[in-house]
């Protein structure tokens, strides 16, 4: 076999590879991280909890203060790994649950992001805000351990 | 003459600043519902624009919200050949955790279908509501103040507690010293499952204007309703009862009875087929309600595109002692925006 010519193809299969990630168009389920704004939100939930604040059933932190839900979209992977994993439900049904919530007057939508870093700025920026996603790009974001764990 | 001065002007825009400001600060969201069907019955085909429910909500302070919701609907009495409806101005304000008070025109929370669904069509699990609406029973709306809990403890336990204008009251005024009173509460031990409970009291004056007839004799009310409803991944089931009771001079004490049951399956996110039975039973001696016992069953089959674009195919079968029976096939299409 000539390995001149399996060099590039090695190449170029790896930089398809890193593309694909990168867009997230291939993505596992990979980890996700519970990040909150440092007034309000405590350091650490259990599971339980944690999916009652998601669902828009516990409505206030312990100090009073509103709770904000940051989600990504639905339609975008971290978004529907979010659905699925946190919530138990599809990207729709997601958006039925919160359109339900509203309609009834017994609560608020979160707030959809398209990017990550538009998440974490908002939580960061927002008191009583919660949000998720996968990786913390901003060192200064505050993680929420859930149940002992840096990732859910 | 009314003259702009510098100082005026100064305070316009500083008013200017502040309002623009306050409103830029706050949280408004508008959003409507709308359906058209198309219907056949008698060997006619019709083709209707239903309701289109204007629907906003707004957070103006970390405690205290707004929501509203405005149907456009046809109406054959009015010159533009529609009618505008407010079917709730609702001022709520949380006073501690899943707390609150809340003032305006509510949906009386007095089961789960007028508490659940309002005038959202996309929600409906079937095109139309049960026979207990069109028959009267329910007292759809109450102006008034009321106080509500949600999701405490782990049976999610909620309450509604309503005092409002009775029935026969207008938006702005009631029409007798007596105020109807609602109670209602629920639990939700299972994800998808919640089982309610109402009790409702009105005392209903002698000339008081209801739904076109006009009340003859004093009557006392109490409505009691039970609920279960459970939406889950694979099943759909929703049942109501309601007892109604009309007192006159506490002599007569009439009984209506009005319970429907739904079912659907869930083939898969999107098709639903499923089917409604509902009836209604009046005393011979009612003396508040239009007394015509009605049976009705309704099958059909829902696809739901998403979440905000829904259609439904459905046969409907009304049985009513004076009307007698009425066949109908009727499609439509719900969507939300």
């Amino acid at each position: 076999m000539d390995k001149r010519k399996l060099i590039p193809v090695k190449c170029w299969t790896f930089l398809l590879a890193v593309i694909l990630v990168s867009t997230g168009h291939v993505r596992g389920q990979g980890e996700l991280t519970v990040i909150g704004n440092g007034k309000s939100v405590p350091s650490a939930l259990n599971m339980e909890d944690l999916g009652a604040i998601l669902k828009g059933e516990t409505q206030r932190w312990n100090d009073g203060k509103k709770i904000v839900i940051a989600l990504m979209k639905t339609n975008t992977p971290i978004g529907s790994d979010t659905c699925l994993r946190v919530y138990n439900m599809s990207g729709n049904e997601l958006n039925k649950h919160f359109l339900a919530l509203v309609f009834q007057g017994r609560g608020d939508a979160p707030t959809f992001f398209t990017s990550v870093r538009d998440l974490e700025e908002f939580v960061s920026n927002t008191p009583g805000a919660i949000g998720i996603l996968d990786n913390v790009s901003d060192p200064s974001t505050r993680v929420i351990m859930v149940d002992g764990k840096k990732a859910i | 003459m009314w003259k702009l001065t510098a100082k005026t002007f100064i305070a316009l825009v500083i008013l200017f600043y502040i309002g623009v400001n306050s409103l830029w600060g706050q949280k408004t969201h508008i959003r409507g519902f709308i359906e058209a069907h198309t219907s056949l019955e008698d060997s006619k085909v019709s083709f209707g624009l239903g309701e289109q429910d204007l629907f906003i909500t707004s957070e103006i302070s970390d405690r205290l919200s707004f929501l509203g919701e405005t149907v456009f609907a046809f109406s054959g009495t009015s010159e533009s050949s529609f009618k505008v409806s407010i079917e709730r101005v609702v001022l709520k304000y949380n006073f501690k955790g899943n707390h609150s008070l809340l003032l305006g025109k509510h949906h009386t929370p007095i089961n789960y279908w007028n508490d659940s669904y309002h005038h959202g069509r996309v929600f409906f699990p079937t095109i139309e509501r049960p026979l207990l609406f069109s028959a009267g029973i329910i007292p759809i709306h109450t102006t008034g103040l009321s106080i509500q809990g949600q999701n405490l403890g782990d049976l999610r336990f909620g309450y509604d507690f309503l005092i409002g204008n009775g029935i026969g009251s207008s938006d702005i005024l009631d029409n007798d010293k007596h105020k109807s009173i609602t109670a209602a509460a629920h639990i939700k031990p299972a994800d998808g499952l919640k089982l309610g409970a109402s009790f409702y009291y009105d005392i209903i004056s002698k000339g008081a204007s209801v739904h076109g007839h006009d009340v003859s004799e004093q009557i006392k009310q109490s409505l009691l309703t039970a609920s279960v409803a459970y939406f889950g991944k694979k099943f759909e089931v929703l049942a109501e009862g309601t007892l109604a009771t009309n007192r006159v001079n506490d002599v007569l004490r009439p009984h209506t009875t009005a319970a429907y049951l739904y079912t659907g399956i869930k083939l898969d996110e999107h098709w639903v087929p499923y089917m409604r039975i509902d009836n209604v039973h009046f005393e011979n001696d009612e003396v508040f309600f239009d007394e015509e016992n009605a049976t009705a069953f309704v099958g059909g089959i829902r696809y739901e595109i998403n979440y905000l674009a829904v259609v439904k195919l459905e046969y409907q079968f009304i049985h009513g002692e004076v009307s007698g029976d009425n066949n109908k096939v009727i499609a439509q299409v719900a969507v939300g925006f």
